[in-house]
């Protein structure tokens, strides 16, 4: 039990980097405004989100009540959650159990399986409660306060909530080692870092769609006929899978049955996690060292072929660039989360339209009279604009060169061909998501080709002032110190400093825009207008940013 | 070749003092060994010579060019290779050094030469089609100092470049310092191996907590006193 504790000690310490938290608060005293900013945007997001949430939850509970199953708002929230966090868990569980670099450190120490199984449980744990308290809490409450109920329907409550996470948390867990165990899924990290990130992908269009066929005006009937269509559902969720019910149950009925549902929802999870500390047991450390091998070619390159290659020069710049070109295009994370966010936007622009047909007919009739086309080209490059403020590619350059910066620092390329490389890299995908956002909106409009070409070439434009910001911002405060590629693109605060600055900037410019079209100054005079804007405010930006360059890639010390 | 100047350099806002008022002066066509126990500073100078770390104080002249005021023409004579390198994973073997060449300007013909020569010493020729990322330790390190040598610079500066070698790797290694330098050029390596800076370097450093305590050929850190090995004179010198 002591080793126990020790392990599950120092890998929260590791996990969540609170001695690397003290060192900076205590000893470098830098940035300390980063984690406050990062705990206000966290705290406004997060909050408003859940008052929403709270607000759905309240017409799930009355809406129930209307046809006497107010219990119905905890069986929504716990299924809800339990779902939410098996889906989830099977990735996080995947990343942790068996991509994380610790094993290699983890796996000689003389500590049984199930031991180091269960810290790295403990820590998914903890990492899956701050999804499980916001929704679970007001579920619980608002049943709670509703009913008027006693004191033992908030004790068993409580240990209820803490436990909810458990029970899909371990069948995650069991399912991913038997998994690992039999196939060998390691060889393809990269395929299941895209398989997550479609998921998360579909997740956020499914929200999307739904609060977006929401009826405006009279939700209260919406929610009432989703929950008497859907009470079938659950009924039937809770037939297949009746520990799903199980909580609430054990929350709702009466005196001494209660308190057997509670039970038996208690002893199955606890009856799981057995189950699976004698899995990890077993398979864990198996299905861990089984996969581990990347894959390499079978056979070396002839003479030959190598001499046809090693005669192929390039010029520092397009080497560079060829450079960032393989590394983004081969890394799944960079190349899921550069490209999705850009694509996605238009498409979560578009759904209400889609989801109400005649409006949609309406709108698109009228973008294509052609009074009102030289509006529509100015709104299609408006939704490009806002989807290529989604970009990170950008804002990520710099910290994703991560420990192999000090390659960039030792070659003799100035580091205004540095920036200059990676700005033309980041401009070339900007311009292939640029295309192709634009592509649909050009055959849905039958927007005239000239259009076409002068609103990509704004937007191509505006990206390239975009991405130099972006790059402004990384080089400022790079993070290059990461294990993990994940690390570099997905916990950078950069990425959402330079969204920040470019909503901004795209703010400032459409109300140009906005402006020049209200005055009836003519299509081709706001483009013209436009395009001088952007380049002038690019040209002073381009020289801060290869000054800033010149300055960091010397001071910037990994 | 490599001239520096009361160089220093600290961590943490001063309260680390890695590189203490350095002065070293390495001639053309001399391997010097650069020794000192954990801690002393000998990859914090070499980041400082090689342009990853800024000097607080003091300069740096490799082959006549100041570090400083001209790193990029400096850079292009230096080979470098780290002690424990980090690079492109995603890269084959051969990606890797074709960029290497191409930021270094290497042209076509000698860049042919010159990879074909280097992996086939190192016998990586048939993985050079694999991604980095499936190397071993040693086949990293060998991929690393095969792309930092292929611009025939004149000054190699490698930190502890024997360690995850083979035996034989290292031999050869150790061969083509000789000859490299031979031809009027430098080589400027730090180690922990005692019997290698003894038969293989024309001038040793030592460093201590930041200070250089010691520098010259082995018979003169010895003093004249003819029997002291060179692990007696470091352990001496080093113990404080
Ligand atoms: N990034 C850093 N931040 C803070 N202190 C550092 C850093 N790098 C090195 N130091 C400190 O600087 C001093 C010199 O370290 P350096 O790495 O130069 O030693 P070394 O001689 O190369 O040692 P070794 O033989 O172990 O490689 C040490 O006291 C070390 O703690
Ligand atoms: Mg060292």
């Amino acid at each position: 039990m002591k080793t126990f504790m020790s392990l599950l000690k120092t890998n929260l310490n590791v996990y969540f980097g609170i001695s690397a938290l003290k060192y900076r608060f205590t000893k470098e005293k830098k940035r300390l405004w980063e984690p406050i900013l990062v705990l206000f945007a966290v705290v406004i997001g997060g909050g408003s989100l859940l008052v929403l949430y709270s607000f759905l939850l309240l017409g799930v509970f009355m809406g129930g009540q209307g046809i006497g199953h107010p219990e119905i708002v905890l069986t929504f929230a716990f299924m809800a959650t339990q779902l939410l966090i098996l889906i989830f868990g099977i990735f996080y569980i995947m990343s942790v159990f068996y991509f994380s670099n610790d094993m290699n450190i983890l796996i000689p120490l003389p500590l049984r399986p199930a031991e180091v199984l269960g810290v790295k449980f403990i820590i998914i744990l903890i990492g899956e409660y701050l999804i499980a308290l916001p929704m679970l809490l007001p579920a619980f409450i608002i049943y709670g306060l509703g009913t008027w109920s006693n004191i033992f329907y908030w004790l068993k409550g409580l240990i209820l909530v803490l436990m909810a996470p458990i029970l899909p948390l371990v069948i995650a867990a069991i399912f991913v080692i038997l998994l690992m165990r039999f196939i060998n899924i390691r060889k393809s990290k990269d395929l299941m870092v895209v398989l997550g990130s479609l998921l998360g992908l579909f997740l956020g269009i499914g929200v999307n769609f739904l609060t977006q066929s929401i009826p405006q005006g009279n939700e209260k009937e919406f929610i009432t006929s989703l929950i008497e269509s859907n009470t079938g559902l659950i009924e039937a969720i809770g037939n297949k899978f009746p520990p799903s019910i199980w909580a609430t149950l054990g929350l709702t009925s009466p005196g001494w049955q209660g308190l057997g549902y509670f039970l038996l929802f208690i002893g199955l999870s606890l009856l799981l996690l057995a189950v699976l500390l004698w899995l990890g047991n077993a398979f864990f450390y198996k299905g861990y060292l089984s996969g581990q091998e990347v894959q390499r070619k079978a056979k070396a390159i002839s003479a030959g072929d190598m001499e046809k290659r090693a005669l192929k020069t390039a010029s520092p710049v397009v080497a560079l660039f060829k450079r960032e070109w393989k590394l983004f295009i081969r890394t799944p994370i960079y190349f899921m989360n550069g490209i999705a966010g850009m694509i996605m936007v238009p498409f979560l622009m578009l759904m209400p339209l889609a989801t109400q047909t005649e409006k949609m007919s309406e709108v698109v009739s009228l973008a294509k009279d052609p009074k009102y086309a030289p509006i529509a080209a100015l709104v299609s490059l408006g939704i490009m604009l806002f989807a290529s403020s989604m970009n990170l590619i950008s804002s990520t350059s710099i910290s994703r060169e991560g420990r192999t910066f000090w390659i960039s620092k030792l070659i003799p390329v100035s580091p205004k061909d540095q920036v200059l490389a990676k700005l033309i890299h980041s401009s070339c995908l900007s311009l292939i998501a640029l295309i192709l956002i634009a592509l649909p909106l050009y055959f849905l409009l039958d927007m005239l080709l000239y259009r076409l070409i002068i609103i990509i070439f704004i937007g191509l434009l505006a990206n390239i002032l975009i991405n130099i910001l972006g790059l402004i911002i990384d080089l400022l405060r790079p993070k290059l110190e990461w294990n993990d590629p994940q690390e570099a693109i997905k916990q950078n605060l950069n990425a959402f400093l330079a969204m920040l600055a470019v909503m901004f900037i795209m703010f400032i410019l459409g109300g140009i825009a906005v402006l020049l079209a209200l005055k009836g100054i003519s299509e081709l005079w706001i483009y013209g207008i436009l395009a001088l804007i952007i380049v002038l405010l690019s040209v002073p930006s381009i020289y801060g940013l290869f000054a800033l360059a010149h300055r960091k890639y010397n001071s910037l010390e990994i | 070749m490599i001239e520096i100047k009361s160089l220093s350099k600290s961590y943490n806002k001063g309260r680390v003092k890695a590189v203490d008022d350095l002065n070293l002066h390495v001639k053309p066509g001399e391997i010097f060994g650069f020794l000192g126990p954990n801690g002393a500073g000998k990859t914090t100078t070499i980041k400082m010579m090689v342009g990853l770390l800024t000097p607080d104080n003091g300069s740096i002249s490799i082959a006549g060019i100041d570090m400083m005021k001209n790193p990029l023409e400096a850079k292009r004579n230096i080979g470098y290779v780290p002690d424990n390198p980090d690079v492109y994973d995603r890269l084959t073997g051969m990606e890797y050094l074709n960029f290497m060449a191409d930021v270094y300007k290497v042209p076509a013909k000698e860049r042919k030469e010159r990879i074909s020569y280097l992996l086939e010493m190192f016998n990586l020729t048939d993985a050079v089609g694999d991604l980095i990322k499936s190397y071993s330790h040693g086949m990293k390190q060998k991929i690393v100092l095969t792309g930092a040598l292929l611009h025939n610079p004149a000054v190699w500066i490698l930190d502890e470049p024997m360690v995850g070698l083979d035996p034989k790797s290292s031999h050869l290694l150790k061969e083509f310092m000789r000859k490299h330098c031979d031809q009027g050029n430098t080589v400027f390596f730090s180690t922990h191996v005692l019997e290698v800076a003894e038969k293989l370097c024309d001038r040793i450093g030592i460093i201590n907590k930041g200070k250089l305590i010691a520098i010259g050929t082995l018979d003169e850190l010895r003093h004249g006193e003819q029997a002291d090995s060179l692990e007696n004179i470091f352990l001496e010198l080093t113990e404080i």
